[in-house]
This record gives C-alpha cells, sequence and structure tokens, in this order.
C-alpha cells in the first residue's frame, strides 16, 4: 500500500492543483521502482524509433494540428494509470498498455506519412494515400485483413478519440467549435468533437475513400453526415442492425458488410484475399481466447488484470488493432503468461480484494484511470468493465459463409454498441449477470449525462439493482468534457457512497479530496 | 377567414389520445394499434379490423415519472409518452408497434413494456421493436419487410385473426391513398398567394389523420375539402412573411399557432407528424406482393435524419428548398425538439448549407415538447419576421433601381 499512516503521505500528495503532472514519480520500493523506470524507457524509445522517420512531419503536424500536442505526455498517461500499482499488478499494466502504445504510434506514422497538410506536394504521400480507405472509428476493421496490399485507418481514432484519453484537455475546443456552430451542448461530446473537427477542419488528408458506420450510437450516425462532407471521398456505409440479438437480422448484417468489401473492391481494382483474412481471423480467435482467460481468473476470488489494462487494452486490440497487428498476440501471451504467476502467487498468499466491483455504461475517456483510483483510495478493485465486452465469440477460421455472418456478429458488438443497442436485455439484464458471474456486488455505474441510450434506462437499473440488492454507485461524467463533470466530481460520488453506505474507512486517505484538474 | 366547419371537431379529437372516433372504434369491435415513427409502415396498421393511432401525450405538464426513469436528458417527446403511459393512457390499444430507430423512442418503449403500462388483461397485445436500418437499398427493403412480417404482421394474424393477406394491405393502401388525395387537396391552397388555409388548421387536419380511425373521418375531411373550394382569404393578408417549418416531431398544432402568432404563416410542413412526407399516396403494382412495396415506399420517401448516407441528406436539402420554391415561401424554419440527438446535427449542418449554399434565409431553433407559452420561442420567430421582411422591403427597392437605371432615369 502506498499510504503511510506513520507520516500520513499518500499518493494524493503527488499531486499539485497548479501542475498538469505529478510534483515527483511515486517510490515504490527499489525492485518496482526500477522496473517502472526500465518501462518508462522502453516506451520513449519505442516512441522514438517509431516516430523517427517523420519527425519532420510530426514538427509540421505540431503546428498544423491542435490535437498533435497532446500525444507530448503520452508517458504521463501511462504514468496515471499505474500509481499505487506493484508487483504484477504494475507489470500487467505497462504491458497491456505497452501493447496498445506501440500500435498506437505506428499508426501516427502512417497518418504522418500519407497526410496531405503536412506532406505538400511529396509524391510518394499521394501514392500512399491512394491505397488507403478511411474509417468511421466507431467500428472495427477487421475486414481489411483481406486487402494486405491496402491500408484501413480510422480518421477520428487519433484526433479525438485517442487523444481525449491521453489529455483530458483534448477534445474541449472541438466541442466548443461545434456548438458554437450551432450544435446542441446536450449530445455526445465524443460525436460532437468528431464533427468539430471537421468545422475547424483539423483532420489529416490521408485516404482516398471513405467508410461510414452508424455505430454505436445516433451522435455516432449524425456525425456521419459531417464527415461525407469535409473529406469529400467515395463512401459507403456500415448500418449493422440493431436489434441485433435476433437470428434473423444477420442475413442483412451480412450484405450490407459485403457491400463494403464490394465497394473496396472496385475502389481500389483488388479483390477480397481470403487466405490473408483467415490468417487475421486466427489472430483475432487467438486474442479473443486470451482475453477470456483473463475474465476467467477475474471471476475467481483472485482476480488479476482488471480496470484500464483490461479494458482499454481490448477496445484497441478489437476496434483499432482488428488483428491486423500479430504484436498483440505476442503482447497478450505474456501478459496471460504472467497473469497466471499472478493469480498463484495471490491464491497462494490469499491476496484478496476488499471489493468486487464491475464497471458499466460508457466510461469517462478523461479519466481512464478512474478505476485504479477506486482500488488505490478504497480498495475496490474493478474485475471487468464493459467496454471490453465487446465482440467475443470465435470466428469460424475455414469457412467463407459462417466467418461473414461471425464478423458482422463482431460489428454489431463493438464498442458501445455491444451493450448499449439490441434491446434492454444486453444492457440491463447482461448488468446482473455480470455481477453474477464476476462475484460483484458493486457496480460503478458510470452516468454518462450525455448518453440518452443509458439514460433512458436510468430508473430501471435503479429499480432492479435495489431489487437485487446491489450496489449501483452513480458516477457522472461527460466523456470528453471534463469541464461538464471533473475528475474530481467523478471521485466524490464514490467517497460518498462508501463514507455513507459502506461507512467504509479509505485505503489512502490522501486520495480523498485533492486536485487535478489542470493535469492531462 | 370564416372558420371551417369541423376545425373545432378534429381540434376536440387532439385533446386525447383515446378520444372520442378511438372509442367509436374499439366499441366497434376494432384494433387500435399505436405507433410513433414513419419507419413503422402505418397502411399496415391498418389492415382488416385495426387502425392506427399515431401516439401522443396531449396536454403534457409534469413528467416526473418518466424523468426519473429516463433521466432529464431525454427527449421530452419520448418521456413525455412514458409518462402518458405510466398514468394509463395507453390502456386501449391492443399492440404496440414500436421501432428502435432513436435511442430515446426505443427506451421509452423498453420502458413501457418492462413497467407494464398496457392493459394487462389483453392477451393479444404485442410489443414490437422494428429494427429498420439506415439504408435504403434493396437488402434494407427484404430486411424491413422481414421485421414487419414477423414482428407485426405475424401477431395481429396469430393473436387476433386479423386477415394479413395481399388483398387486405392493397385495401388498406387504397384507404390511406383516399386520405392523401383529399389532405393533398387540402393542403395545395396553401400554395396560393393568399392561401386559404392556415398551417395551424392544416397541422390539425393531419394530425387527426394519424390519430384516429381513418374511416370515421373521411367523410369530415371530404367536406372540409369542399368548404375551401370557396372559402375567401381575408382581405388583409394576416401574415407577414410565408415559411416551412422543417425538423423532428411536432404533434402539437400550438406551436404552429405560436409561430404564425408571430407573423409567419406556416406553409408546408416538413416534419415528423406532418404531412410531408406520410401523406403522399402510396402506388401499387400487381407484380409484386404488396407488403414488400409498402415497406419500400416508405424506406424511399423517409426523409428521417438517420438516413445519413450522401444521397439522403442531398435529398433532405433538396426537398427543403424545392418546398419553399413550391409553396412560396420566403424562408425555413429548422426546428428540432430538445434533445433529439439527430435533429441537432441535421439542424445545425442544414441551417448553414441553407443559408449560405442555397441563400434561403434560415432560422434554427430547439424547442421543448410543449412549447406553446415559450416567450424565447416567440421572439425568435417575430425576429426571423422582421429579418425576412427586411430582406423583402431591400430587393423591392434594389429592383426598383435597377428599373430606374434600366429606364435611364
Amino acid at each position: 500500500m502506498a499510504y503511510n499512516p506513520k507520516t500520513g503521505k499518500g499518493l494524493g500528495d503527488l499531486y499539485s492543483g497548479d501542475m498538469r503532472c505529478t510534483k515527483h514519480r511515486e517510490w515504490r520500493g527499489f525492485k518496482d521502482t526500477f522496473y517502472d523506470f526500465y518501462r518508462w524507457l522502453k516506451l520513449l524509445g519505442m516512441l522514438g524509433t517509431t516516430l523517427a522517420p517523420v519527425m519532420p512531419q510530426m514538427m509540421k503536424a505540431l503546428k498544423r494540428y491542435r490535437w498533435m500536442v497532446s500525444y507530448l505526455t503520452t508517458p504521463n498517461f501511462v504514468d496515471r494509470h499505474t500509481i499505487g500499482l506493484r508487483g504484477y499488478n504494475l507489470r500487467y499494466v505497462h504491458n497491456q498498455f505497452y501493447a496498445v502504445l506501440q500500435n498506437s504510434a505506428r499508426m501516427i506514422k502512417e497518418i504522418l506519412e500519407r497526410d496531405e497538410n503536412v506532406n505538400p506536394g511529396s509524391k510518394r504521400a499521394a501514392e500512399l494515400r491512394s491505397k488507403t480507405i478511411i474509417f468511421d472509428e466507431m467500428m472495427p476493421i477487421q475486414i481489411m485483413n483481406g486487402f494486405p496490399t491496402l491500408k484501413g485507418l480510422l480518421i477520428q481514432m487519433v484526433p479525438i478519440f485517442m487523444a481525449g484519453e491521453v489529455d483530458q484537455q483534448a477534445n474541449m475546443y472541438y466541442i466548443d467549435a461545434v456548438e458554437h456552430f450551432g450544435l446542441a451542448p446536450d449530445v455526445c461530446p465524443l460525436p460532437a468533437a468528431e464533427a468539430g473537427c471537421c468545422v475547424v477542419d483539423d483532420y489529416p488528408r490521408i485516404g482516398s475513400a471513405y467508410i461510414g458506420s452508424t455505430m454505436p450510437c445516433d451522435g455516432s450516425v449524425a456525425t456521419n453526415m459531417y464527415s461525407e462532407r469535409y473529406f469529400k471521398l467515395p463512401s459507403y456505409t456500415i448500418a449493422p442492425p440493431q436489434r441485433f440479438n435476433e437470428p434473423e437480422v444477420q442475413d442483412y448484417a451480412v450484405k450490407n458488410l459485403w457491400g463494403a468489401v464490394e465497394f473496396i473492391e472496385k475502389q481500389f481494382n483488388v479483390k477480397f484475399d481470403w487466405d490473408a483474412f483467415f490468417e487475421g481471423v486466427k489472430r483475432y480467435n487467438q486474442e479473443t481466447k486470451y482475453m477470456l482467460e483473463k475474465w476467467d481468473i477475474n471471476c475467481t476470488p483472485y482476480p488479476q488484470v482488471g480496470g484500464a489494462a483490461l479494458a482499454l487494452h481490448r477496445e484497441y486490440e478489437m476496434q483499432i488493432a482488428s488483428a491486423l497487428d500479430p504484436k498483440m498476440s505476442k503482447y497478450d501471451a505474456k501478459t496471460c503468461r504472467m497473469m497466471r504467476k499472478g493469480y498463484e502467487h495471490d491464491k497462494k498468499n490469499d491476496i484478496k480484494p476488499r471489493y468486487r466491483a464491475i464497471v458499466w455504461s460508457c466510461p469517462a475517456h478523461y479519466y481512464s484511470n478512474f478505476t485504479y483510483w477506486a482500488e488505490n483510495c478504497w480498495g475496490i478493485k474493478t474485475l471487468v468493465d464493459m467496454e471490453c465486452m465487446l465482440s467475443y465469440h470465435f470466428y469460424d477460421e475455414h469457412d467463407k459463409k459462417k466467418v461473414l455472418v461471425d464478423m458482422a456478429k463482431g460489428y454489431e458488438r463493438m464498442t458501445m454498441r455491444s451493450h448499449s443497442n439490441g434491446g434492454y436485455i444486453n444492457a440491463l439484464d447482461e448488468c446482473w449477470k455480470m455481477c453474477e458471474k464476476f462475484d460483484a456486488n458493486i457496480v460503478f455505474m458510470y452516468n454518462h449525462v450525455s448518453c440518452k441510450n443509458f439514460a433512458g434506462l436510468q430508473g430501471l437499473f435503479e429499480d432492479q439493482a435495489r431489487e437485487r440488492g446491489i450496489h449501483l454507485i452513480w458516477v457522472e461524467h461527460d466523456l470528453m468534457d471534463p469541464r461538464t463533470v471533473s475528475r474530481k466530481a467523478m471521485r466524490d460520488r464514490v467517497n460518498r457512497y462508501m463514507t455513507t453506505v459502506f461507512r467504509a474507512e479509505p485505503l489512502d486517505p490522501t486520495l480523498v479530496d485533492y486536485d487535478d484538474e489542470l493535469t492531462w | 377567414m370564416k372558420d371551417l366547419k369541423h376545425l373545432y371537431y378534429f381540434e376536440n379529437l387532439l385533446t386525447e389520445a383515446n378520444n372520442d372516433l378511438v372509442r367509436q372504434a374499439k366499441a366497434e369491435g376494432k384494433l387500435a394499434i399505436g405507433y410513433t415513427c414513419y419507419h413503422m409502415p402505418e397502411v399496415l396498421l391498418n389492415l382488416d379490423n385495426c387502425f392506427s393511432v399515431r401516439i401522443r401525450a396531449p396536454r403534457t405538464g409534469s413528467m416526473e415519472m418518466a424523468t426519473y426513469y429516463m433521466s432529464n436528458a431525454t427527449c421530452e417527446y419520448a418521456r413525455a409518452l412514458l409518462e402518458r403511459a405510466l398514468e394509463g393512457g395507453y390502456q386501449f390499444l391492443d399492440g404496440m408497434a414500436g421501432v428502435d430507430v432513436c435511442e430515446c423512442m426505443n427506451r421509452s418503449m423498453e420502458n413501457m413494456e418492462l413497467l407494464k403500462t398496457n392493459d394487462q388483461s389483453k392477451k393479444g397485445f404485442f410489443w414490437c421493436n422494428l429494427d429498420s436500418p439506415c439504408h435504403d437499398n434493396e437488402d434494407a427493403v427484404q430486411h424491413v419487410t422481414e421485421q414487419v412480417t414477423r414482428k407485426v404482421l405475424k401477431p395481429l394474424h396469430e393473436n387476433y385473426g386479423v386477415d394479413i393477406s395481399d388483398a387486405a394491405v392493397r385495401k388498406a393502401v387504397e384507404e390511406h391513398n383516399e386520405v392523401c388525395r383529399l389532405l393533398k387537396e387540402i393542403g395545395d391552397y396553401r400554395k396560393l398567394e393568399n392561401p386559404t388555409i392556415t398551417g395551424h388548421e392544416f397541422h390539425i387536419l393531419t394530425l387527426a389523420t394519424y390519430c384516429c380511425p381513418k374511416y370515421l373521418i373521411l367523410d369530415k375531411l371530404r367536406e372540409t375539402a369542399e368548404e375551401l373550394k370557396t372559402r375567401e382569404p381575408d382581405t388583409k393578408k394576416n401574415y407577414r412573411a410565408k415559411v416551412v417549418v422543417v425538423g423532428s416531431e411536432i404533434d402539437d398544432p400550438d406551436l404552429i399557432e405560436l409561430i404564425e402568432d408571430s407573423g409567419a404563416l406556416v406553409v408546408a410542413d416538413r416534419f415528423c407528424y406532418g404531412s410531408i412526407p406520410g401523406r403522399q399516396e402510396i402506388i401499387l403494382n400487381d407484380e409484386e406482393d404488396a407488403v414488400t412495396q409498402v415497406v419500400r415506399n416508405y424506406l424511399k420517401t423517409t426523409l428521417c435524419v438517420r438516413h445519413v448516407e450522401p444521397h439522403k441528406v442531398q435529398l433532405r436539402l433538396d426537398t427543403a428548398a424545392r418546398l419553399k420554391e413550391e409553396y412560396h415561401a420566403d424562408g425555413i424554419i429548422y426546428e428540432q425538439i430538445k434533445f433529439c440527438t439527430y435533429w441537432s446535427y441535421e439542424r445545425a449542418l442544414a441551417s448553414h448549407i441553407m443559408q449560405d449554399e442555397y441563400g434561403i434565409p434560415t432560422l434554427s431553433i430547439d424547442r421543448p415538447y410543449m412549447s406553446r407559452t415559450s416567450g424565447q420561442l416567440r421572439t425568435r420567430v417575430q425576429a426571423f419576421v422582421e429579418r425576412l421582411e427586411i430582406q423583402k422591403i431591400r430587393a423591392a427597392r434594389e429592383q426598383r433601381e435597377k428599373e430606374a437605371a434600366g429606364n435611364g432615369v
């Protein structure tokens, strides 16, 4: 435990209201501090090596794009998630985040190589663009496994989605821009920021065709209008069915998805490569297998990989890496090896969490380390996050018809969509089922104040949780906009619940109230 | 203008969902099927002894119960319906044909279902959450056809013995078309230089066709159409500008009245619960089954904002511009009900495009579900009317100056 009762010093003392990062790095004992520092250097090395070839473009991008500067804080992003962690837990987080960040760094490099704005007149960049399809960020790009000669990039991912996670201040400008344009402020700030980025012309120009999506919510659907108009590229829209629990809808889902394949074939005069695609399917299955293993361990009294290390990683693996990056499996394998050892260690020493919780509804992008705070402050271990419970069925590895149905189901059950769409059963009933499966009696119920989908079930959640005796801790947030609900306000909701309902004492009292409004 | 003979009668029918005509039809043994959205093919709810009721929550006041269940950040229309359902206001229904096309409406329906707001003694009652894609291609037509067949027609037939044959569908389409012809005839008077029907009056008639059994209002609609042939407009125009209203759900004639009281005559109603789209004839051929044709018609004609493919977005913009020309309007009011995500995006974008690319004066507003008392809304419409007037005065002055210059004066 990081809190020292004798000195009264704890993790909260690392923060200062007038600083953007912590006052100093945390001392975790020699072994863990050394490991942490080594991983910090490894991360910087990886970022430097990956991005060195595009350094001139990066310098231009720093001037051209407002979001680019947020990525300079990447090491701090990892640090936020490791505060208070020791031993295996520290290693899980480093390994999981490294997997994500090596993929992201490559994506940034690929964007900078192609971008017309920072490579004006470059023939090489134009050539790369001619073989690149840009995708709406809110869908996996698994179909690109069948087009090994082309590149698929999620266009809003780097400027908006990821930037908002790395730096809580990153998206505000775009949200304000689109609200100034006339958009109502009550809509979800994620698609709003995406539309705002169009309004202020802050997207890189990196592709020659656009595939939009109608996922996962009304805001995301509507943002397509802005993207289509902004990119002015030949386009296709993937629109999976809403009621995807019904077997009857899969015919349409497959046709619609296959339409995207045909669109790409036509636009780029290439054929879908089934062999390459099935290789990707095998990678997806392998990744899914590792994911399920992590869940299985978390169902036991000795959970291991939890919080953002589990959720963010799966989200990125499924939606962004989309089985196109063989390294994801490699790092997964490593995490799982460590996890087994960690499990044995905890079992042997009977190290159990003080409280067991699951996270439900959309989490705050600007506070992805919230669950680690809850663990450090109150000893609440987050076992699973709704956001990582996207598609986890296996795809057929041989049959073309079957695999298309499987993939269509995967698209239907992607980030946010798997529970917010398809009827109340996927949101309500599934929540209680997961509480039972993971033996959790606390639900961090993220109340994303602009998410009308989950807001529409608010009362039913409340009623049914009461009936089941589950502690539903509502934690308000506004996804990408910390001005509406700050990180501190989010923590206060848990503090109040823990002190008034559980009558609990914090493990680290310095974490109960501290100011991190200015931090990245 | 002299009052329309049946207007008060129609207006009274709109004061509650379970109105006199609904009760009369129910007493005659008919089945009332509720629905809310254009994506649910209305004619298919009017087969055999069924009649459709596009549900509303007139005279909504507090929505406290619905706000508990759906929070205060969701669409007020969806919440108002849930509130009314919790109050028992839709117990007269024999089925609810909902659609899963927007988050709030879908959740509203799901709450109604889980909270058992329907009459539990009706064993044949069915809930439906129709899946309608954001595409309008043939794959989507097949998909929706399967959906309506399984989720609406099948329970109607199996639970209530309703005739769902091709002939029954065609008959329902005929009746629908007759209503559409009448409404078109009535609505076309809005195209006159000095219209002989107001937007408020027309909206009342349109709403009545959505909320009442059609066979019970046809006579009075016919009489109204006849009456309008000789209706004289006021000698002095009682409006200062003509506008097209485009936007999300309006089932409250008082909102149209508020706009007209502020000086803007509403000559075209391009919004949910309006007549465009919704009150156009459906033309069937004899080769293909009627259900598929009906579904195709609705998918092709929908102007719903959730259809975001470029050709659909363009169609919506062009339609708004066409209506402005066709109905000789001076401008367009883009409106959205508060917390409607789809229309918030469309309104922001389209109001810029209309203004900048089409050169059409546009007012962009959001509004509560019940907006009759909104002083702010009134002020904004008044300001818009003044803007339109000033533009007209300037244009006339420029024209005079041009003519004078041409005459060498």
